[in-house]
C-alpha cells in the first residue's frame, strides 16, 4: 500500500479551504421536508461534475425497478488510496483551478441572469473528505466559484448515525436588465437624484423636458440592474435515541441590489409614466427546529419555525424630470412644479410563524391499517408604519376644508398609522389506510387549510378634514364630514403623490359610486375530502381510483364559494414485457355559488352615497364595473380534463427509452367573457445507451404546445342615465347595475367584443456523448430549445378597433420567438497520476424577439400621439433582453489530494 | 365566507398548541399505554426463503466493485463504524436480506428469489424494496410516502436512489443530481425549465427538492409547505405581506398568474401582458378592456400605447402584489 506523507489535522483541513473537486455539491438543508436551499451549485457545476472519472469496474446497464438504466457512479479511490494522517483520519478530495478566456465575460442579462461566469483565473470547484474510522467522526467540505456571485461553500461535521452539522454559505446573481439608462443618481438606494441638466419638476416647457429627458437617456452608458442573493446558514441534526431526533437550522439571507420599476403620476389611467429602479435590501431570517419520533408503531414529527422579513430601504423618493400638473380640484404651492419628487411604499417587514404537529398510526390489527393526523397552524403578521398621501405641503383640494393635524402630506390624513395586519393560517389533514385484503388498498382523505386575513380592513378617509358646502340639500355654506364605519371625514385618496385624486365630493364636487373607501381582505377556507382505492391485479400491475371534493370559500371574491369534483383512474404495470406503463385520467369539474360583480360595493362610495334616483341623473359612476359575464380565471365554472401517459421500455440490453405525454384541457363554459379556456400539450422522449463504462451517449426530445383563449367586450365611452332607454331596457335605479354591467347594454356594447388566443410552442432538443479515449475523456452535451408565442386576436371593425387602426392591428401580434443553443464540452487529459488537466469549451447562444421592447433601446422616450408637446406615453429606460452569443474557453487543473 | 364552526371559534395559536398537545398526548399514550408486547414490531415474514446470514465478507468476496462504491456511502459508514442496532451491523444483508439462500446458486435466475433485490431485472417486488427501505426511514420526511402520488404510481425508492454508489454528490441518486433524476420521469418540466424565463435549476442554483418532497407531503404536487403561497413565501418573504391593499388572485394563489417552472414570457407569466390582466379584467371604466394591438408597438404603425411597451401594465401598476401606501388601491405607489 502506497503511504502517502502523514499531515496533521489542522493542516488538512486548512488544505479544504484550498481544495477542489468538480462534483459535489452536499446540500446545505437536504431535508426534502424541511426549508430551502437543497443544493451547492452553480452554471459550471454541471460540467465538472460530468466531466468526472467514472467507475471503470462498475456493471453497465444496471436499471431501476421501472427499467430505466442508473448512471455509472464516479470513480473512488480505493481504501490504499485515501490519504491517512497521523491522527486516525483518512482523507480524499479534489481541487480544480485553471482559466478561462473568451467571451465568459459578456454582460448580457439574459446570458447572466443567474451566473456569473468571468474570464481569468478560476477555482472552479473543490472538495475534502475526511473521516475517523475509529470513532465514526467525520467532515467533508466543498466549495465552488470562488469570489463571484454564483460562489457556494458547505462545511459538514459529524459522527455518522450519531449527530452532525451543516453550514453553508452561497450566492445567487439575478440580473434583470444591462440595458438600464439611468436618469438618476443612487440607484439602489432610498433617494433617487436626477443627473445634471435634468428639472426636479420638470420647466415650463414640456418640449424641452422631453428633449432633456431624451438627451440624457442617449447619453448615459447603459447599466446593469441586478441583486446577489447571499444566503448562510447553520443546521444541526442528533439522533437523541433509537426512535428521537432533533434539528435546528437558522439561516439568513440577503438581498441587495435595484430592478426594474414602474412610477405613473395623475388620475387614473395615468400619465407619464416612468421606469425607475427600486432598491433591494432585504434580509430574511429563517428558523427551523423539531423533532422526529418513529417506532413500529408510531411517527410523530413536530416542527416550528420562524421567518422574519427586514427591508432596510422602507421608501423610495425618486425625483421627477417633468411638470406634472395637478389633477382638477387639487392646487399645490407653488401652483406649477410642485411635484419635484415621487415616494414609493417598499416592501414592508414582515414576520411568519409556523407550528406543526403529524402523527402517524399503524393499526396492524385493524385491516393492516394506518392513520395520519396532521395539525400545523401560522401566523404571518406585518405592521410597518404607513407614509402620508404626498411629500408636496400646501396641497389643498377643492370644497375640502383640512382641520388641525390633518394635512395631505402628514399621516393625520390617513385613518390609521400603521398597518397593524395579520393573516392566520390553519391546516388539518386526515388521512385512514386500510387494507382489507392483500390487494386492495382503500384511503380515505380530509383536509382543511384556512387563511384568514384577520386585519381591520383599512378605511380611505381623511378624519381630520372636512366638506364645504357639499351638502347640496341644505341651503348656506356649511361644513361636514361623511360618516362610514363609524369615522367621519372626508373619503377616498389622493393619487401617485397627491397629483391625483379620487374623493368622494370636495375636489370634483359630485357624488359617485365607484370610488374605493376600504380595502378588501382577502382569506379563503379549502376543505377536500375523498376516497381513494388501489387493488393489485397481479405481481406488477395494479389499478387506481380516487374521487375527491375539494371546496374553496373566500372571503370578499365575486364567488362566497367553489367547489371542484374530481375524479382519476390510474393503471401501472411494471412488467408489460420489457416495459412499463404508467396512465392516468383525471376529470375534474368546478362550480361555485352564485357570481356576483358587484361584490366591491361595500368597500366603493356607493355604501356612503346612494344611487340618485332622479329622472337624467347619471348613474354611470354607481353601474360601472365588469360586465356580469365576465368570469375571474380562479373562480370561474371549469371543466378539466388531464390525460398522463409514460411509457419507459428496454429497447436493448444498453438502451433504454422512455415516452411521456401529457393533454390536458379546461374548458370554462360559463365564462362568456375573460378565460375561455386553456390547453396544454407535451410529448417527450428520451433515450439512453450505455454500451460500456467508456462510452456513454444520451438524447431527448421535448415539444410542448399551450393555449390560452380570452374574450373580452371592450367599453363603450358612454353614459348612464335613470330614464334612459336601452337595449336592455329603460333604466331605473333598481336596475342600472344590471344594465350599466350587462353586455349589450350602453356601456357594454357588443359589437365591440374581442377575443385572443394565445399559443405557446416549444421543441427542446438535447444530445451527450461521454467517451473515454485511453486513460482521456470526452464529454458533450447540447441542448436546442426554441420558443415561439402567437397571439392572434379577433374582432369586428368599428367595434374594439376602428377602421383607421384596423391595417396596423391586423388579426395578431408579431410573434414573442427565443431560440437557445447550449454547447459544453469538456475534455479530460490526466498528466500524472494525481493530476488531470480539463479543456473546457462552451458555446452559448441566444435569440430574443419580444414586441414589448421592440426599440426601446433606441427610443426609451415614447412620445405621446400628439408628439414632443405632451407628456410621453412612457419612458422606458430598460432596453430588455437581446440576442447574445458567447463563445469561452477554459483550461483547468484537476489535482488529486 | 362560513368557517366550520368549531375551527372557526378557536383563535390559531391555541388552535395549534392544542392540536400539537392532542398529538403529542395520543403519541405519548400510545408509546406507554401499550404492553411491550404490542409495542414490538409484527415478526417479519421469513426474508429470502428462510435463508441464514453469511457476513458481508462473503458477499464482497464475490462483489468487489460493488464494495468500493458502496465504502464511500453513508450507509457502509454508518453500518460499519457506527451501527445503531443489530441490523445495521450485517451491512449488506441489512439491506439485501440473509444471503445464505443465494449462495447456493448466485447465477441462476430462478433463484432471484433468495435475495432482496432493488432493480429491474431482479423482480423483487416493489412492495418489498419499499418496506426493506422503510424499516428504518420511515418517519421524518418519508413520513406521507404512503398515498403519495410517488407511491400510488408503484415506484420504489430505487426508481430513484442507488444506495450502492456515488452516482451523485449527495442523497445517493441514481443520477449526478437531483434535478436531472426528477427530469427522468418528469421531462415535462425539463422542456419548461429551458424556457425563456425560468427557475434557477439550470444554473445549478436550485433544485426541485427546494419546493417539493418527493418522498410525499399534504399537498397533491407534492409540496413542502402547505399551499402554493407558503412555498413561494420560502424565497420571495416579501411578497408575504399582509399588504394594506391586496390584489385577490395574488394572495390566493401565485399560479393564477405565473408558472411556476418556466414560461415563454418574462417573470414566469402565463400569458404575455396586457392579455393576462385582461383575463380578468376588463371593467367598464377606461382602459381595462381596451384590445391593445400590435398598431400600438413602437413601429407597429399606430401611436404606440404604453401597455404594449417594456413593463406593460406593471408600468403604472409596479406593486401588483400588494401595496403598502395609503394611495395604494390601484397598486401604483
Amino acid at each position: 500500500m502506497k503511504t502517502k506523507s502523514p499531515l496533521t489535522a489542522p493542516v488538512a483541513v486548512a488544505l479544504a479551504g484550498l481544495t477542489w473537486c468538480p462534483f459535489v455539491a452536499a446540500s446545505p438543508l437536504a431535508d426534502t421536508a424541511v426549508g430551502t436551499g437543497t443544493v451547492l451549485g452553480n452554471g459550471m457545476s454541471a460540467s465538472a461534475r460530468a466531466a468526472r472519472p467514472l467507475d471503470p469496474e462498475w456493471p453497465v446497464a444496471k436499471r431501476t425497478p421501472t427499467g430505466r438504466m442508473f448512471d455509472l457512479p464516479f470513480a473512488m479511490p480505493k481504501a490504499e488510496e485515501l490519504g491517512k494522517l497521523a491522527s486516525g483520519w483518512e482523507y480524499s478530495g479534489q481541487i480544480e483551478v485553471g482559466y478561462i478566456g473568451g467571451d465568459a465575460d459578456e454582460r448580457n442579462a439574459q446570458y447572466r441572469t443567474y451566473q456569473d461566469t468571468d474570464n481569468g483565473g478560476q477555482l472552479n470547484t473543490f472538495s475534502l473528505e475526511m473521516r475517523k474510522p475509529d470513532s465514526g467522526h467525520y467532515v467533508e467540505v466543498t466549495g465552488g466559484g470562488a469570489g463571484r456571485h454564483d460562489q457556494y461553500y458547505g462545511l459538514q461535521f459529524g459522527r455518522y448515525n450519531d449527530w452532525k452539522v451543516k453550514v453553508f454559505y452561497s450566492e445567487t446573481p439575478h440580473v434583470f436588465t444591462d440595458r438600464y439608462k439611468s436618469l438618476w443618481t443612487g440607484i439602489g438606494t432610498a433617494n433617487l437624484v436626477l443627473l445634471p441638466g435634468l428639472t426636479p419638476g420638470g420647466t415650463a416647457s414640456i418640449p424641452a423636458d422631453n428633449a432633456s429627458v431624451a438627451a440624457a437617456a442617449a447619453s448615459v452608458a447603459p447599466s446593469t440592474l441586478s441583486l446577489v442573493r447571499k444566503k448562510g446558514g447553520v443546521r444541526v441534526d442528533a439522533n437523541l435515541s433509537a426512535s428521537w431526533k432533533a434539528y435546528a437550522s437558522y439561516s439568513m439571507e440577503k438581498r441587495t441590489g435595484a430592478r426594474p420599476f414602474g412610477a405613473v403620476w395623475g388620475n387614473a389611467p395615468g400619465t407619464a409614466p416612468i421606469e425607475i429602479a427600486e432598491p433591494i435590501d432585504y434580509v430574511t431570517h429563517d428558523i427551523f427546529a423539531g423533532v422526529t419520533h418513529t417506532d413500529p408503531l408510531n411517527v410523530f414529527n413536530l416542527r416550528l419555525s420562524a421567518s422574519i422579513f427586514e427591508n432596510k430601504i422602507n421608501t423610495l423618493t425618486f425625483q421627477e424630470p417633468y411638470r406634472i400638473a395637478p389633477a382638477p380640484g387639487v392646487t399645490t404651492v407653488p401652483a406649477a412644479g410642485a411635484y419635484t419628487q415621487g415616494r414609493f411604499d417598499l416592501a414592508p417587514a414582515n414576520q411568519a410563524y409556523n407550528a406543526r404537529a403529524e402523527y402517524t398510526r399503524k393499526l396492524p390489527d385493524f385491516y393492516k391499517g394506518y392513520f395520519t393526523a396532521v395539525v400545523s397552524a401560522g401566523k404571518w403578521r406585518q405592521d410597518d408604519n404607513l407614509i402620508p398621501y404626498t411629500t408636496v405641503s400646501g396641497l389643498s383640494l377643492a370644497n375640502v376644508t383640512v382641520l388641525p393635524g390633518g394635512s395631505w402630506d402628514s399621516t393625520g390624513a390617513l385613518s390609521r398609522r400603521s398597518t397593524d395586519a395579520t393573516v392566520d393560517t390553519r391546516l388539518v389533514d386526515l388521512t385512514l389506510s386500510l387494507n382489507p385484503t392483500s390487494d386492495l388498498n382503500l384511503k380515505l382523505k380530509a383536509r382543511y387549510h384556512d387563511t384568514q386575513n384577520t386585519s381591520d380592513p383599512y378605511l380611505a378617509v381623511n378624519p381630520n378634514a372636512v366638506y364645504v358646502d357639499a351638502d347640496a340639500a341644505t341651503a348656506g355654506a356649511q361644513t361636514r364630514g361623511l360618516t362610514y364605519n363609524g369615522v367621519t371625514g372626508v373619503w377616498g385618496r389622493l393619487l401617485n403623490d397627491g397629483s391625483g385624486q379620487n374623493l368622494l365630493f370636495g375636489a370634483n364636487a359630485n357624488a359617485a359610486g365607484n370610488i374605493p373607501i376600504k380595502s378588501k381582505l382577502y382569506g379563503s377556507e379549502q376543505f377536500r375530502f375523498g376516497p381513494s382505492a388501489e387493488y393489485r391485479l397481479n405481481s406488477v400491475s395494479t389499478v387506481n381510483a380516487s374521487v375527491e371534493r375539494e371546496s374553496i370559500s373566500r372571503e370578499n371574491r365575486q364567488r362566497d364559494r367553489t367547489w371542484e369534483d374530481k375524479a382519476k383512474v390510474g393503471y401501472v404495470n411494471r412488467g408489460l414485457g420489457d416495459s412499463s406503463l404508467r396512465v392516468s385520467y383525471e376529470a375534474a369539474r368546478r362550480r361555485g355559488s352564485t357570481y356576483v360583480s358587484s361584490y366591491f360595493d361595500d368597500s366603493f362610495s356607493a355604501a356612503l352615497v346612494p344611487m340618485p334616483t332622479t329622472a337624467g341623473a347619471n348613474v354611470t359612476s354607481w353601474a360601472v364595473r365588469m360586465n356580469t359575464q365576465m368570469r375571474a380565471l380562479d373562480i370561474a365554472d371549469r371543466d378539466q380534463h388531464v390525460v398522463n401517459v409514460r411509457l419507459d421500455t428496454i429497447l436493448r440490453p444498453n438502451l433504454d427509452a422512455g415516452f411521456s405525454g401529457q393533454w390536458r384541457e379546461a374548458k370554462y363554459p360559463n365564462s362568456t367573457y375573460g378565460r375561455t379556456a386553456q390547453n396544454q400539450r407535451s410529448a417527450n422522449v428520451d433515450l439512453n445507451y450505455q454500451p460500456s463504462p467508456r462510452q456513454t451517449i444520451y438524447g431527448f426530445y421535448s415539444y410542448q404546445i399551450g393555449e390560452n383563449k380570452q374574450a373580452t367586450l371592450g367599453t363603450a365611452n358612454a353614459a348612464l342615465t335613470i330614464g334612459q332607454v336601452t337595449a336592455l331596457g329603460t333604466v331605473t335605479p333598481a336596475n342600472a347595475i344590471e344594465i350599466g354591467a350587462g353586455p349589450g347594454g350602453p356601456l357594454f356594447p357588443l359589437l365591440n367584443l374581442w377575443t385572443g388566443d394565445s399559443t405557446d410552442r416549444n421543441h427542446v432538443f438535447g444530445v451527450g456523448l461521454r467517451q473515454d479515449i485511453g486513460k482521456a475523456g470526452l464529454n458533450l452535451d447540447y441542448t436546442y430549445s426554441t420558443g415561439r408565442t402567437r397571439i392572434a386576436y379577433e374582432y369586428t371593425v368599428g367595434g374594439a378597433i376602428n377602421a383607421a387602426t384596423a391595417p396596423a392591428a391586423g388579426n395578431r401580434m408579431p410573434d414573442l420567438a427565443t431560440d437557445a443553443r447550449y454547447l459544453d464540452a469538456s475534455f479530460r487529459y490526466p498528466l500524472t497520476a494525481r493530476i488531470t488537466a480539463r479543456f473546457l469549451y462552451r458555446y452559448q447562444t441566444e435569440t430574443i424577439r419580444d414586441w414589448h421592447y421592440q426599440n426601446l433601446d433606441a427610443l426609451p422616450v415614447v412620445p405621446a400621439a400628439n408628439g414632443a408637446a405632451g407628456l410621453p406615453t412612457v419612458v422606458a429606460l430598460d432596453g430588455g433582453r437581446y440576442n447574445y452569443r458567447v463563445n469561452w474557453y477554459g483550461v483547468m487543473l484537476q489535482l488529486k489530494l | 365566507m362560513k368557517s366550520l364552526p368549531i375551527l372557526s371559534l378557536v383563535p390559531t395559536f391555541r388552535f395549534g398548541i392544542v392540536a400539537a398537545s392532542a398529538a403529542a398526548c395520543m403519541l405519548v399514550t400510545s408509546i406507554l399505554a401499550k404492553p411491550k408486547a404490542a409495542v414490538a414490531p409484527p415478526p417479519p415474514a421469513p426474508l429470502n426463503g428462510g435463508a441464514e446470514y453469511v457476513g458481508e465478507a462473503v458477499c464482497i468476496a464475490c462483489h468487489a466493485p460493488q464494495n468500493k462504491q458502496f465504502t464511500h456511502t453513508i450507509h457502509a459508514n454508518a453500518f460499519r463504524i457506527n451501527p445503531r442496532n443489530e441490523k445495521e451491523k450485517l451491512s449488506c444483508e441489512a439491506c439485501h436480506g440473509p444471503g445464505s439462500n443465494h449462495l447456493k446458486d448466485p447465477a441462476n435466475p430462478a433463484n432471484r428469489v433468495s435475495l432482496v433485490g432493488f432493480t429491474k431485472t431482479w423482480g423483487t417486488p416493489v412492495a418489498q424494496q419499499t418496506a426493506m427501505c422503510l424499516s428504518c426511514h420511515e418517519g421524518g420526511q418519508h413520513t406521507f410516502w404512503q398515498g403519495s402520488v410517488h407511491a400510488t404510481n408503484n415506484l420504489s425508492c430505487s426508481d430513484c436512489h442507488n444506495p450502492m454508489a456515488k452516482i451523485s454528490a449527495t442523497g445517493l441518486l441514481k443520477k449526478q443530481s437531483i434535478n436531472e433524476t426528477c427530469y427522468t420521469c418528469h421531462q415535462q418540466q425539463r422542456t419548461e425549465f429551458s424556457k425563456r424565463s425560468h427557475m434557477p435549476l439550470p444554473e445549478g442554483k436550485l433544485s426541485c427538492v427546494d419546493c417539493h418532497n418527493p418522498h410525499g407531503s399534504t399537498s397533491k404536487t407534492l409540496l413542502k409547505m402547505d399551499s402554493v403561497n407558503e412555498t413561494c413565501y420560502s424565497c420571495h418573504t416579501e411578497k408575504r405581506g399582509p399588504f394594506l391593499w391586496e390584489h385577490a388572485p395574488v394572495k390566493d394563489n401565485c399560479m393564477s398568474c405565473h408558472n411556476a417552472h418556466g414560461s415563454n414570457h418574462e417573470k414566469l407569466l402565463q400569458v404575455a401582458r396586457p392579455f393576462l390582466c385582461q383575463q380578468c379584467h376588463a371593467n367598464a371604466a377606461g382602459h381595462q378592456a381596451v384590445l391593445f394591438n400590435a398598431s400600438q408597438t413602437i413601429g407597429g404603425g399606430g401611436t404606440p400605447n404604453s401597455r404594449m411597451l417594456g413593463r406593460s401594465c406593471q408600468n403604472c401598476h409596479s406593486q401588483i402584489h400588494g401595496s403598502n401606501h395609503p394611495s395604494g388601491a390601484r397598486f401604483q405607489r
